[in-house]
């Protein structure tokens, strides 16, 4: 690594990728894509079905490898870590599709969001916050995670994600199937974690909700990105409008 | 003529190393849903073990015809070294049958040919190095010496060996569940089984899980091997894989991937065949898969399986 030429410290992104490339097989899902995350940021990444939001995500976790270009977190370049590595070193992933073990426990489930975690007493008051930011999981603690309802069930896998204590929380379409009344909720609940210090990036389809919270966006269309911009910008965006904000 | 409480005693005993066999699949078959057919091997492998540790000497027809250890074991010295003996060749077994194909993401089912083929060539290495002879145990092996033979309970004469056999299995399989149940790396297994991505995700090495589900399988297999071995006697090279046969029948009657499910499935067994006379002996594995039959009619799921699997 050319350490003389990094920028200091405060001013390197937590998270920078360069001209990622992603393949499934023959396929190519992501053709160079570059984007940041400042520290204390919340930065949403949007798109249609199929532009490679979640790829770009499951990169970044190292579930998928990459063909060309880098993931550079902290400055350094993620290629050799394994995917059960990056929540040590401070990414969250909170996947598509909520990924909750549903056979088990809602507090189970919590428990696992702090397996990496020794600190008994940082954990009891991490689940303290959790069961305080989701009322509805603190009663339904000894309920099977497959039993809870969709938007009970994307808050255990939001609590589970926050029970890592990651620096950088990423989420996969938080919103999906969940009613409007609910997705208001979700989206007050990661402002108000953002107010608090919390670096995330949003991955959403309803662009409308994610940038209203979001500091700045990037449009990714068939695995580049088309368009990035602040957040009060993007929301006035001639071709965003078109495209995303059904106007 | 045997009494109830002998029989019953009996029954649990051989349901007991049925229900360690039994469990050792479910470890694996519910990290990775595929089944080791080594198992039965290592079950022989143990018996050997045990046999050696115990200061058994190699018979005329092995390869080194009288050789044997100068000392031999305490009897449960002997055992937790075979097991772990076992689990430490299951361990292997996993590197060559199973790690390559993950690695190149073949078909599961190509692991049953793969896992078939390590089985038997464990099988015919015991052999080579043993014989195809059967072995006594050495008489009064050593700890077992100052045990009596028998014990007088509730007026009937028990074989203190069956007392023993049940008491370990109990043992192993209690110490498994609460493992499994309260254990940090125990809840990280229940969490691979459940979604592999999920737990990588959350930090878990779910490869470092699977190695830990063979070792774990092969020591359970292991010490099954041991205790047959010192209850009955070794058979010859193949005597453990009608125990892994067994084994997988109470798998499928329990309930594929179930824990508790193993473990009744092992007493239903053991119970069911010692409730056979012993005139008509001939009929016990007859028996034992005709209720497995049965079972499978009225619960296609197995007697504590859930009711569907989930896809994977
Ligand atoms: N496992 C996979 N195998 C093959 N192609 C895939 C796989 N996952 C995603 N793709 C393809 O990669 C592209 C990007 O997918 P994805 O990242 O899931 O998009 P998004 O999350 O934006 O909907 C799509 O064309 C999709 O069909
Ligand atoms: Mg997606």
């Amino acid at each position: 690594m050319s350490s003389s030429i990094q920028p200091p410290p405060s001013l390197q992104p937590l998270l920078q990728i360069e001209q990622l490339q992603v393949h499934y097989g023959s396929v190519q899902a992501l053709a160079g894509v570059s984007l940041q995350v400042q520290r204390g940021e919340l930065v949403t990444l949007l798109g249609s079905n199929g532009a490679g939001k979640s790829t770009t995500l499951r990169a970044i976790s190292r579930l998928e490898p990459a063909s060309s270009g880098r993931i550079l977190w902290h400055g350094a370049d993620l290629a050799t870590v394994p995917a059960h590595r990056t929540l040590k070193l401070g990414i969250g992933h909170c996947p598509e599709g909520r990924r909750l073990l549903n056979r088990q426990s809602v507090a189970f489930n919590l428990e696992l969001g702090a397996y990496l975690r020794r600190d008994r007493s940082g954990i009891a008051a991490d689940l303290e916050r959790c069961y305080a930011l989701f009322p509805r999981l603190a009663e339904r603690q000894q309920q099977q995670a497959g039993a809870l309802s969709g938007g009970e069930q994307q808050m255990l896998a939001i609590a589970r994600a926050l029970m890592g204590r990651p620096e950088l929380l990423m989420l996969d379409e938080p919103s999906l199937g969940l009613a409007p009344k609910l997705v208001t909720e979700v989206m007050a609940v990661l402002a108000e974690l953002h107010r608090n210090g919390q670096t995330i990036l949003l991955v959403e389809q309803n662009a409308q909700a994610a940038l209203e919270i979001a500091d700045r966006g990037y449009v990714l269309e068939a695995g580049r990105i088309q368009l990035q911009d602040n957040a009060a910008d993007l929301l006035k965006n001639p071709e965003l409008k078109a495209a995303y904000l059904g106007s | 003529m045997e009494t109830l409480l002998q029989t019953l005693l009996n029954g649990a005993a051989s349901g007991g190393v049925y229900a360690l066999v039994a469990l050792g699949y479910t470890l694996i078959f519910s990290v990775l849903g595929v089944i080791n057919f080594a198992q039965g091997a290592l079950f022989s492998l143990g018996g050997y073990l045990t046999y050696l540790l115990l200061g058994g000497k190699i018979g005329v027809n092995g390869a080194l015809p009288g050789w044997g250890l100068p000392i031999g074991l305490p009897f449960w010295l002997a055992l937790l070294l075979a097991a772990l003996g076992s689990g430490a060749i299951g361990l292997l077994v996993e590197r060559i049958a199973f790690a390559p194909l993950r690695r190149r993401g073949a078909e599961p089912l190509l692991s049953l040919i793969t896992s078939l083929g390590a089985g038997v060539v464990l099988v015919n290495l015991l052999q080579l190095l043993m014989g195809a002879e059967g072995y006594a145990f050495p008489q009064g092996a050593a700890g077992l010496a100052h045990l009596p033979e028998s014990l007088l309970l509730g007026g009937a004469r028990i074989r203190t060996i069956q007392v023993l056999l049940l008491a370990i299995s109990a043992l192993a399989v209690a110490s498994l569940s609460l493992w499994l149940d309260k254990s940090r790396s125990g809840k990280a297994m229940r969490a691979v089984a459940e979604d592999p991505t999920t737990a990588t995700l959350l930090g878990i090495n779910s490869e470092a899980v699977v190695r830990l589900a063979f070792l774990l399988s092969g020591m359970l297999a292991g010490l099954g091997g041991g205790l047959i071995g010192m209850s009955v006697s070794l058979a010859g090279p193949y005597f453990g894989i009608s125990y892994g046969l067994k084994g997988l029948a109470v798998l499928v009657l329990g309930g594929l991937g179930s824990v508790p499910g193993a473990i009744v499935g092992g007493l239903v067994m053991g119970l069911a065949e010692a409730l056979i006379p012993s005139q008509a002996s001939g009929w016990r594995d007859a028996l034992a898969f005709a209720i497995l039959f049965a079972v499978l009619v009225l619960r296609p799921s197995g007697l504590l399986g859930r009711r569907q699997l989930e896809k994977v």
